[in-house]
């Protein structure tokens, strides 16, 4: 109890405080606690804050107690617009009545933007909810770092490019007998050679998508197109791979053409790696439907398998950097975990929204949703 | 003979004063999310329960702390009795 006595003895409250031994060390844990903690009651006010979250948000004990909580805490986009109401954790928080944990934006009163990491839970009395409880803390310098490593990755795989042409096209020289008579020994070794260059290539270029993601450095380039066409070539590419492993490989679309502005480049990327990921998870003798579904203001693609599905314990973490759930690591060894996380980024990119069920042992449906026509506002194009 | 309102009716109709269009997509989201039933199945057991978090998500749309007691004050009284206020603040917080 010696802290709580120090904290008695003024540090943080005066000597009269009327608080028992128990809330005063409550009241010292709250106040040490490293990363920002900010306390409001079941009506949104601010009831607790400490020293952390008062210095992260440069303001002072009275600039937020008893404050109505999204009053003080003033949270925007990515693009300095005002976060609403419905959209901030606290409140999904409140909805779900689970912890929630986010990245977002806060504005402070200079009018400077920060990233925050934060999580949100709500203070339960018995069964009762009688206010929330966030966690948080600046991410300004881990940014930072992400933006270094991505320029690092950017730079490093430009530069791993370039050698990599030269093996392959000495390798197809080569194979093709520009430089004398292969044997069929040195032309299993330069197919073997070819083949790796090629996956190379896939991972450099993977890469080079999620360095352009993490950077904005994506265009989008919207054009009119009938987005069955968009299916159907990823469907036709994919179809040989498909039958590789005897999977059945069924594309379902409208009669009639599904005309949308869009990006059919970034939707052709996103469909090829969920179709392609089917195949890869799918065993043998397996069956893939591609659906297109025409709907009001936007286009919904499933991509459904009979693949080995994702279990339970791995689901939240499916569209994460490099991972891989255990029972695809187990069963198929290639496979660097960055797919899904780059098509996750491209569909964001084309303000649609990705999402998908799944049981182990039956297979998985990913949906993708985008909307017909996308706002001029986005990616600086 | 006219059908007397369900009890969803009745909190939707209640609710709509407060949150109007978003009314049925924010109930639906409580009751799907708190209670993992369908809205139009909720019953006054369930409700009872349910105030509490409706509070706490409203609290977070207005400042007024008047109006939120006022709201949930009448849904309480859908559950037979006002809902015993849990809370360490038995009154609105002065704004």
């Amino acid at each position: 109890m010696k802290s709580a006595n120090k904290l008695k003895q003024g540090r943080y409250l005066t000597q009269d405080s009327p608080v028992s031994g128990l809330q005063a060390e409550a009241e010292v844990i709250f106040s040490c606690i490293g990363d920002g903690a900010i306390a409001t009651n079941e009506y949104g006010h601010i009831t607790r804050i400490n020293p952390a979250a008062l210095a992260i948000l440069d303001i002072k004990p009275t600039d937020a107690l008893n404050k109505w909580f999204p009053k003080v805490i003033n949270a925007v986009k990515p693009d300095n617009t005002p976060l609403p109401l419905i959209e901030r954790p606290i409140f999904k928080m409140f909805l779900t009545g689970k912890s929630i944990t986010e990245k977002l934006y806060y504005k402070l009163k200079s009018g400077r933007v920060i990233p925050i990491y934060t999580t949100v839970s709500p203070i339960m009395v018995g069964d009762s909810p009688v206010g929330a409880i966030e966690v948080f803390r600046d991410i300004t310098h881990e940014n930072e770092i992400d933006k270094m490593k991505s320029e690092f990755i950017s730079i490093a795989s430009h530069q791993l490019r370039t050698p990599l042409s030269t093996i392959k096209t000495y390798a197809h020289m080569l194979s093709e007998g520009y430089m004398g008579d292969v044997s069929k020994e040195q032309a299993k070794a330069l197919k073997t050679i070819t083949k790796a260059t090629n996956n190379m290539n896939e991972l450099i270029a993977t890469l080079l998508n999620i360095s352009r993601i993490e950077s904005g450095g994506i265009k989008v380039y919207r054009k009119p197109c009938d987005i069955r066409q968009v299916a159907e070539e990823v469907v036709k590419e994919l179809t040989l791979t498909a039958k590789d492993k005897s999977i059945k490989l069924n594309l379902h679309i409208p009669k009639q053409p599904v005309i949308i502005k869009t990006d059919s480049l970034i939707v052709k990327e996103v469909l090829n790696n969920l179709v392609g990921n089917a195949i890869k998870y799918t065993p043998r003798r397996g069956m893939i439907d591609v659906t297109v579904l025409n709907q009001r203001d936007q286009v919904q693609f499933s991509i459904s398998d009979t693949g080995f599905g994702i279990p339970e314990q791995s689901q939240d973490k499916i569209f994460s950097k490099f991972f891989r759930a255990k029972n695809v690591i187990q069963k198929e060894t290639s496979g660097t975990g960055l797919g899904l996380y780059v098509v996750k980024g491209l569909v964001l990119i084309l303000h649609g929204k990705i999402w998908f069920k799944s049981a182990e042992h039956t297979g998985s449906t990913f949906f993708v949703s985008i909307p017909k026509i996308i706002s001029r506002k986005t990616n600086g194009d | 003979m006219e059908e007397q309102p369900s009890l969803y009716d009745k909190v939707i109709r209640i609710t709509n004063v407060y949150l109007g269009p978003s009314t049925e997509r924010f109930i639906g989201r409580q009751v799907r999310n708190h209670l993992h039933k369908e809205p139009e199945e909720i019953s006054e057991k369930d409700l009872y329960g349910l105030i509490d978090w409706i509070k706490v998500a409203v609290s977070l749309l207005t400042e007024d702390s008047e109006i939120v007691e006022e709201y949930t004050e009448q849904l309480s009284l859908l559950v037979g009795n006002s809902k015993p206020n849990k809370m360490t603040h038995k009154k609105p917080r002065p704004r």
